[in-house]
């Protein structure tokens, strides 16, 4: 069963479905009573967390943001466009004026400049950035976020390893964990941002609910006293796993939030979302993708981006800042990346077409040299020239950057897989 | 002898940048034009072959998006926020002033070349005079945020020709009409189809009005955008046009045209008062004529280009268009 674990209403989550495929997984044992959801209740754990819980949110700009009117700027030239660059708060790090409130927070921020993808097709680039690898015929490679939610997630997690929220119908991709199987599919958020079908039925009450979880714990005890298979054990983990799911209803809720916490982040989507991710990480989910669609600006590139722009700066300069303050952003790893850039060269519609063969991504915060960039692009942004950056170097950045072993392989049956495509390097110029 | 129906493209001077913006010394064919290398150019549209003459001195940081002549000197505005005062005989920059906090979109001089009007991105609309540079008055009318709480953007103002009224409208199709000796709001209007907001597909914006013209009554004023698009990721809409009654706030003509996409980029009344040309593009380009009583087509041609702005000759025989990489002559006589 593939992807079973998802929030859209037409791949609505099947609790048995959940569990079967969870004890097949093999999910480890665990013990807590999963309806203690809220860790950060407790100085102790919130402080455990912080120290060795890991977490990555990927702001994920679909449809390819422009890297000349982000992170790229190349004013005064043919192809620059109207924006001027500024100074960031990183010296002699210059990004687009459209992302001013980023330009101060460039501390904590590196540019990679120098990506060369080849793949200018979205479903294409969106594979190959989302895996690090080409396509490969019989092998369903895992996305990022499905090895992160290997990777960083924790055994005893009493909160989804791996969220996945795409609002726009355009471009929607729910990612895929591929071989390693549905225990790190994403749960995916589309139509709302609060899970469905996570509730327990109105006609079951939760004094009945919980009877029914003790008396499944009593003959579940008796039953593997005297056994010892794994698969056993991972059936009784997936019950406490869904309890914990059960319960996480509130993290998607930034109702929670105080006041001046939503207000800080503000009424737009984009933003309240990077909001739902800040509090999943908080809590332990190690893997949070909010993608924001859709930036496929063929037709009026620069008005496109004055309005994904200010979203984008606001939203993730509020998240770095949010982070920082509560003491997240050096276990949190913020990227934003895209499955390409957009063409240096301005169409008759005053538009930006696709383009992979020169163009930017950013890091941030956990593992990474903050104010600084890598890599060049030649005056026009048409060709690198210093630095080319593959999906797999940034596969091994990332890995890296998380304190992923990225030379590690997987094995599907006897053959072994290393989770960043061959001959990929990080790149360590970035990396704290 | 002037005839819509005659129109016809009789030459083009090719170009390495985008004219965003055009005006001409009057009674000849020398044009003034705004460009995307953030310079101002003139060409004489009449000459086979003519290359573009670039101005010199300090000039803009951005794309130079509008110009306008007063007497012998031209004004021109950016995306820098700068207004520009140049020598059209030295082709020489002389000062400049920072007008707006966004992008300067359009300017107007009125008819006795005494005052400027801008408007920009800041959402404001600013009386300069046009002379010394000083700013006369601010008007505030549009609003900054869309109703997705987005940037808006105010895109065009007109004059009328008696110099008495002034309109100006917005990204999301709000239209507010002046009297300009007052600086007072006399009237408004809307044409929200102008503005496509996508919630749930792309999840952003396209569209706006992007030209008004008064006929040369005053009675009518016709606003210029795209109407609905289905895919905000191209210019794919059908170009719109809505004239207005404007003081019995009535919609007189909806024109909706499928065949030539894209934005109305300008409008322009024929005196008569018959008719009136209209031209723009997406990827290409057109010019359109319309009745003004039917709101029917009379003529149109594809463009050898996206037309951002045009100039028409004082005879109206010939009309001098610019856009992206090209400029074209149209004739409305036997050329």
């Amino acid at each position: 069963m593939r992807n079973n674990f998802c929030g859209s209403p037409e791949h609505g989550v099947s609790r048995r479905g959940f569990l079967g495929t969870a004890a097949a997984a093999g999910a480890a044992t665990l013990g807590a009573d999963m309806t203690a959801l809220d860790a950060l209740k407790s100085p102790a754990m919130a402080g455990e967390l912080k120290r060795k819980q890991k977490n990555v949110i990927l702001l994920w700009l679909a449809g390819g943001a422009s890297q000349l009117e982000t992170w790229d700027p190349k004013p005064g030239r043919p192809t620059g466009g109207p924006f001027a660059k500024i100074q960031t708060s990183a010296p002699g790090v210059e990004i687009s004026e459209m992302l001013p409130k980023m330009s101060k927070m460039m501390g904590n921020t590196a540019i990679i400049r120098s990506l060369n993808t080849r793949v200018g097709d979205h479903g294409g680039g969106a594979a190959l950035m989302e895996t690090g690898r080409a396509r490969e015929q019989g092998v369903q490679h895992p996305d990022i976020g499905a090895i992160c939610a290997r990777e960083l997630g924790r055994a005893d997690s009493q909160v989804p390893d791996y969220v996945s929220m795409y609002t726009s119908t355009e471009g929607r991709r729910k990612g895929t964990s591929g071989y390693l199987g549905s225990r790190f599919a994403p749960m995916f958020l589309a139509e709302s941002m609060i899970p469905q079908n996570i509730r327990r039925l109105e006609t079951i009450t939760d004094v009945d609910h919980k009877d029914r979880a003790a008396l499944r714990d009593l003959l579940a005890k008796r039953f593997t006293r005297s056994r010892t298979s794994s698969t056993v054990g991972s059936h009784t983990s997936a019950y406490q796993r869904v309890r914990g799911l059960m319960a996480s209803e509130k993290l998607f809720d930034i109702e929670q939030e105080p006041a001046k916490v939503r207000e800080m982040y503000g009424p737009r989507q984009f933003a309240e979302q990077c909001l739902i991710a800040r509090r999943l990480v908080e809590a332990g989910t190690p893997f949070v993708k909010v993608a924001r669609a859709w930036w496929d600006s063929h037709g009026q590139n620069f008005e496109t981006h004055q309005e994904l722009c200010a979203d984008l700066d606001h939203a993730m300069s509020t998240l770095l800042t949010d982070l920082k303050d509560r003491g997240l952003l050096e276990t949190t790893l913020v990227i934003t990346l895209a499955e390409f850039g957009r063409t240096p060269n301005i169409n008759p519609s005053l538009g930006r077409d696709h383009f992979a063969n020169a163009w930017s991504m950013s890091l941030s915060g956990c593992g990474i040299k903050g104010g600084t960039f890598y890599g060049k692009t030649d005056p026009d942004g048409q060709t690198v020239v210093d630095g080319e950056t593959k999906s797999g170097d940034v596969f091994a950045t990332i890995f890296r950057a998380l304190g992923i072993d990225h030379e590690k392989e997987y094995h599907i049956g006897a053959r072994p897989i290393p989770i960043v495509d061959f001959g990929c390097k990080a790149i360590e110029e970035v990396l704290a | 002898m002037v005839d819509p129906n005659k129109l016809k493209e009789i030459r083009t001077h090719k170009q390495s940048s985008i004219f965003f913006g055009v005006d001409r010394m009057p009674e000849t064919s020398r044009l003034f034009c705004g460009s995307s290398d953030f310079k101002v150019y003139e060409l004489d549209a009449k000459v086979e072959k003519a290359e573009s003459q670039a101005f010199t001195g300090e000039g803009h940081t951005s794309y130079v998006t509008t110009v306008s002549l007063t007497g012998s000197t031209l004004v021109s505005g950016s995306y820098d926020g700068h207004l520009a005062w140049w020598n059209t005989e030295k082709r020489e920059f002389i000062r400049k002033v920072k007008a707006h906090d966004k992008w300067i979109r359009m300017i107007q001089i009125t008819p006795d070349g005494k005052t400027i009007v801008s408007v920009a991105d800041d959402m404001l609309i600013k009386l300069w005079n046009a002379e010394s540079g000083e700013k006369l008055n601010e008007l505030v009318e549009h609003k900054p945020l869309t109703p997705n709480e987005y940037p808006s953007m105010l895109y065009a103002v007109t004059i009328s020709s008696d110099g008495k009224l002034m309109a100006t409208a917005d990204k999301v199709g709000h239209i507010a009409v002046w009297d300009l000796a007052e600086a007072k709001k006399i009237s408004e209007l809307e044409a929200p189809v102008m503005y496509t907001w996508d919630p749930r597909q792309r999840r952003h914006s396209i569209g706006g009005i992007r030209s008004l013209a008064f006929s040369k009554d005053s009675k009518l004023l016709a606003a210029g955008g795209i109407g609905k698009i289905g895919n905000i990721d191209h210019l794919g809409g059908p170009s719109r046009i809505e004239v207005f009654d404007w003081q019995a706030k009535k919609r007189v003509h909806e024109i909706s045209d499928d065949k030539f996409k894209g934005l109305v980029e300008q409008i322009e009344f024929h005196p008569s008062g018959d008719w009136f040309v209209a031209a723009g593009g997406d990827h290409s380009g057109f010019i359109s004529i319309y009745d003004a009583k039917t709101g029917k087509v009379i003529k149109q041609a594809k463009a050898p280009m996206h037309v951002h702005g045009f100039s028409i000759i004082e005879n109206w025989e010939r009309i001098y268009g610019v856009g992206h990489n090209n400029v074209a002559v149209w004739t409305l006589a036997d050329a």
